[in-house]
């Protein structure tokens, strides 16, 4: 079973027309033809080194400012946990806990892991690699969630001296964390992990 | 299309060909039978689903999505009533809130994950499936096919709902609250969405658009 790059072929990024790579555009859809998507390691890395940048303010910083009766009170991500863990909301702290701690940092060792399998560093395990890009791909934009709440609570918790919400710095940069992590995601291309295997066993894979 | 009935129709004398996304591996495209997928042979990743009547669903549920958008906008999702305090809160109001009190990146980011990308997305299937249905397409289909796929992963309607759902859990403890028709709303628009989106196979839609396109050129 050949890789169509082995025939001077390439499936196109949008429509996944197989085309001949002499062709510098799909000549179904126009986009431009590529073997293998352009810089993809360099750029998975830099959009995930900036992504680990933002995440360090994105959970240090308050994502929130609580006014309650004049006086001001930052909120953390990490602290919204630990409130609902004093309330017994057990399933609500461990999802934002989840989403907003967890899933970014497994994010960004996962495409270490990837970018790492893809040139060559360390081997992993083909079908394995591919649900951990998958699972990458899948489970990211979910951190998003944490944007959405503190919109929601600005839009709504806005009674005066009594109680008002205002966004926080970590807001934006949570955001910016979550964009470039999904960019980083889509930067890179798992079919290097397979040209990898392909080359160290000098021979087709057959099952 | 109606004597096409496992399979989708396509543009005769050409080879029809896919790699797998994730190993490269080169298959000839057999077209499978309505509710069946096919796999890689090398990686098993799937390569490709056949799913039954995915024009009609894709347009029924893409229309019901519009109606539901426009409900989402008019009405508010969440209501809160503190102390004698009611407030109540829409997508809109709450994108502008965000901008008034300093939040102006944040509320651009929700209109576009929650609002614009979502309007944008169904239009851009309707335009597509419409006509296609009938067999036809419109100008610049291509395009619209490109930015139907490139602005998926980043309509974000299921994320806002799971967001609505935890800021409900946060103020809980703080006073009354009542969920809106918008709150459903949202909810209804996420199923419809996975429902337009998931219903039609990405090869299944170029495949129909490129004989929809030779007929149009064939005709001129």
């Amino acid at each position: 079973m050949k890789p169509a790059l082995d025939e001077n072929l390439a499936a196109c990024h949008t429509c996944d027309k197989v085309s001949d790579l002499s062709h510098p555009h799909c000549p179904r859809c126009g986009a431009p033809l590529h073997g293998r998507k352009q810089d993809s390691i360099q750029r998975c890395l830099a959009l995930g080194f900036a992504g680990i940048l933002a995440y360090i303010p994105a959970n240090l910083m308050p994502i929130m400012l609580v006014t309650q009766l004049g006086v001001e009170e930052p909120s953390t991500i990490l602290g919204g946990v630990a409130t609902f863990w004093e309330m017994h909301a057990y399933p609500v702290a461990i999802t934002i806990f989840i989403a907003s701690v967890m899933i970014p940092g497994l994010k960004f060792l996962a495409l270490g892991f990837l970018c790492a399998a893809a040139t060559g560093k360390i081997t992993m395990d083909p079908p394995f690699a591919n649900r951990i890009y998958w699972l990458t791909e899948l489970v990211g934009r979910w951190s998003m969630v944490d944007v959405f709440v503190v919109a929601i609570l600005v839009g709504l918790v806005h009674m005066g001296d009594l109680m008002t919400i205002r966004p926080g710095p970590a807001a934006i940069a949570f955001g910016a964390m979550v964009i470039l992590t999904m960019l980083a995601a889509h930067a890179f291309d798992p079919k290097l992990i397979w040209d990898q295997i392909r080359k160290s066993q000098n021979k087709p894979l057959s099952k | 299309m109606s004597h096409h009935t496992h399979t989708w129709p396509r543009l005769p004398g050409v080879n029809h060909r896919v790699a797998c996304h994730f190993c490269d591996t080169l298959h000839d495209v057999l077209l499978v039978d309505e509710g069946l997928a096919a796999h890689c042979k090398q990686c098993q990743a799937v390569l490709y689903r056949n799913r039954p009547n995915s024009l009609h669903r894709a347009i029924a549920f893409g229309i019901t999505a519009l109606c539901l958008i426009t409900l989402v906008v008019i009405f508010p999702f969440i209501t809160m009533n503190a102390q004698g305090n009611m407030n109540s809160v829409t997508v809109p109001g709450a994108v502008v809130m965000l901008w008034k009190s300093g939040g102006a990146l944040i509320a651009c980011t929700v209109a576009i994950f929650v609002i614009v990308l979502p309007v944008t997305l169904i239009c851009s299937l309707l335009y597509l499936c419409i006509p296609l249905s009938h067999g036809k397409c419109l100008p610049g289909s291509a395009g619209i096919m490109r930015c139907f796929l490139s602005i998926q992963p980043w309509v974000m309607v299921e994320i806002f709902f799971l967001g609505t759902i935890v800021s409900l859990l946060k103020l809980i403890k703080l006073a009354d609250v009542e969920l809106g028709i918008g709150f459903w709303s949202v909810a209804g628009l996420m199923l419809c969405i996975a429902g337009a989106v998931g219903g039609i196979d990405k090869i299944e839609l170029w495949d129909r658009l490129e004989l929809a396109e030779s007929r149009r050129k064939g005709k001129a």
